[in-house]
């Protein structure tokens, strides 16, 4: 799945897995690199989809003032 | 001489019938307040009481499903009703519906329904269910020009974004508010695809205003919703058995945002705080590396100095040794070196620490 069609859950989760990476036994330096420009691109996209987000509030049409 | 009309005749069951009309036309619906008395129900259906103050008395009928909250002898109360006359003459009153009046009997019928439904389990802490982390679709009922609605949909797109809100507007004050907010909860409950959570709101108001909450079939259709419920009604200091029957309770409407979403801003600043520690963990990183490199470093020169002192004290206990074996420092002690055959008549050379002599062996005797 690309970056584009992850949610924001995914995308945190996968933040917040790199994040980990970093405190892991896997971790070295040769990779350092590369997992930290991952995680610099996965934050970026995170904090633009949050702000570009808006909820789509729609008004129930049925009138509940009488049994229909 | 003109004739007068004949007055006209009715039967009895005609007459109560007219009454009845004329009634009908004048007060079709009427308000009293006043208090009960002879309060009591037939067969477990048909309530009968008598509504007084302190001059008067009329017969009220109703049945059980009419009554919305417990009503006591003594309550005082507001009924909805049209006057009747009954077959036998009886003028009493049909109760549309009734309703605790006064902070006194609107206190008391809540407590004789917190204790009844409590006693039931509906405000159980196992029967709560959890609401999810972040919901995608949300189901609200709320009056949609009640300032509480406003104060819930502003901190709900401050905080998040991208959810689907499905908006019932219902009355939430006032006699028919708990039937509409009960035909609401029953519209979302039948929907196909159900929304993740019901949120129930409104904002402040007096105990007669938030008595709708207190209406037994609404708070039964809450605790029978199939989908997991959030009540924020009035101010922090209000609570109605709404709130109590609930799966999560809301102080206010605002507060009831704040707990359906996560706060963006919060989050982005998670997301900051989480990429900001990364680099200063791979300095860290380098840096132990770094110093774990120099500590080796510093071991092999200590090594190497060990092994150059020990090389250096083995040669200076060798060259001691040495000195000691040196035949200059044992001459030095007095001591002399014979050369030569030791033999009578012989001539042999002795070397002292200065001097080296000839001498004739004169006599050899062994030891």
């Amino acid at each position: 799945m690309s970056l584009e069609n992850k949610t924001i859950s995914e995308k945190t989760a996968e933040l917040t897995k790199l994040v980990e990476w970093f405190d892991g036994e896997d971790f070295s330096l040769e990779a350092a690199l590369d997992k930290y420009k991952e995680a610099e691109k996965l934050a970026t996209d995170i904090e633009k989809d949050l702000k570009s987000l808006k909820n789509d509030i729609q008004i129930v049409k049925q009138k509940f003032d009488a049994e229909n | 001489m003109e004739k007068s009309p004949s007055p006209l005749i009715f039967s009895v069951s005609d007459f109560i019938a007219v009454v009845n009309q004329t009634f009908e036309y004048a007060f079709s619906t009427i308000q009293i307040e006043g208090e009960v008395a002879s309060f009591k129900v037939n067969q477990g259906k048909f309530v009968f009481f008598d509504l007084k103050d302190s001059e008067g008395s009329i017969n009220c009928f109703m049945t059980v499903w009419q009554m919305r909250a417990p009503i006591e002898d003594g309550m005082k109360v507001i009924v909805s009703a049209m006057p009747k006359l009954t077959q036998w003459g009886k003028f009493s009153l049909t109760i549309k519906a009734i309703r605790p009046s006064g902070e006194g009997a609107i206190k008391k019928s809540f407590e004789v329904l917190k204790t009844k439904l409590e006693t039931e389990g509906l405000f159980a802490p196992e029967r709560k269910r959890l609401l999810p982390k972040i919901p995608q679709r949300i189901a609200v009922i709320s009056s949609v020009q009640a300032a509480g609605y406003a104060d819930f949909i502003k901190i709900l797109n401050d905080r998040w974004g991208g959810v689907e809100v499905n908006v019932a507007h219902v009355q939430v004050q006032g006699e028919g508010a708990p039937d509409q907010i009960i035909r609401a909860i029953n519209y979302f409950n039948q929907q196909e695809l159900l929304p993740e959570v019901l949120v129930i709101i409104r904002g402040g108001g007096s105990a007669d205003d938030l008595s709708t909450f207190n209406d037994e079939p609404l708070v039964r259709a809450i605790a029978g919703s199939r989908i997991p419920t959030l009540v924020g009604v009035g101010h922090e200091v209000d609570t109605t058995l709404a709130d109590l029957v609930a799966d999560v309770r809301a102080a206010t409407p605002s507060n009831a945002a704040q707990i359906l979403v996560p706060d963006k801003n919060e989050i982005i600043h998670l997301v900051r705080y989480q990429l900001g520690s990364l680099l200063p963990k791979i300095l860290q990183l380098i840096e132990q590396k770094r110093q774990a490199i120099s500590d080796m470093a510093n071991q092999i020169i200590n090594n190497i100095e060990v092994t150059i002192d020990n090389q250096f004290r083995t040669v200076t206990s060798l060259k001691s040794v040495l000195a000691q074996l040196n035949p200059n420092a044992v001459l030095a002690r007095g001591y002399a070196i014979i050369r030569g055959v030791q033999a009578i008549g012989e001539t042999i050379e002795v070397e002292t620490s200065k001097d080296i002599i000839k001498a004739e062996v004169k006599n050899v005797v062994r030891k």
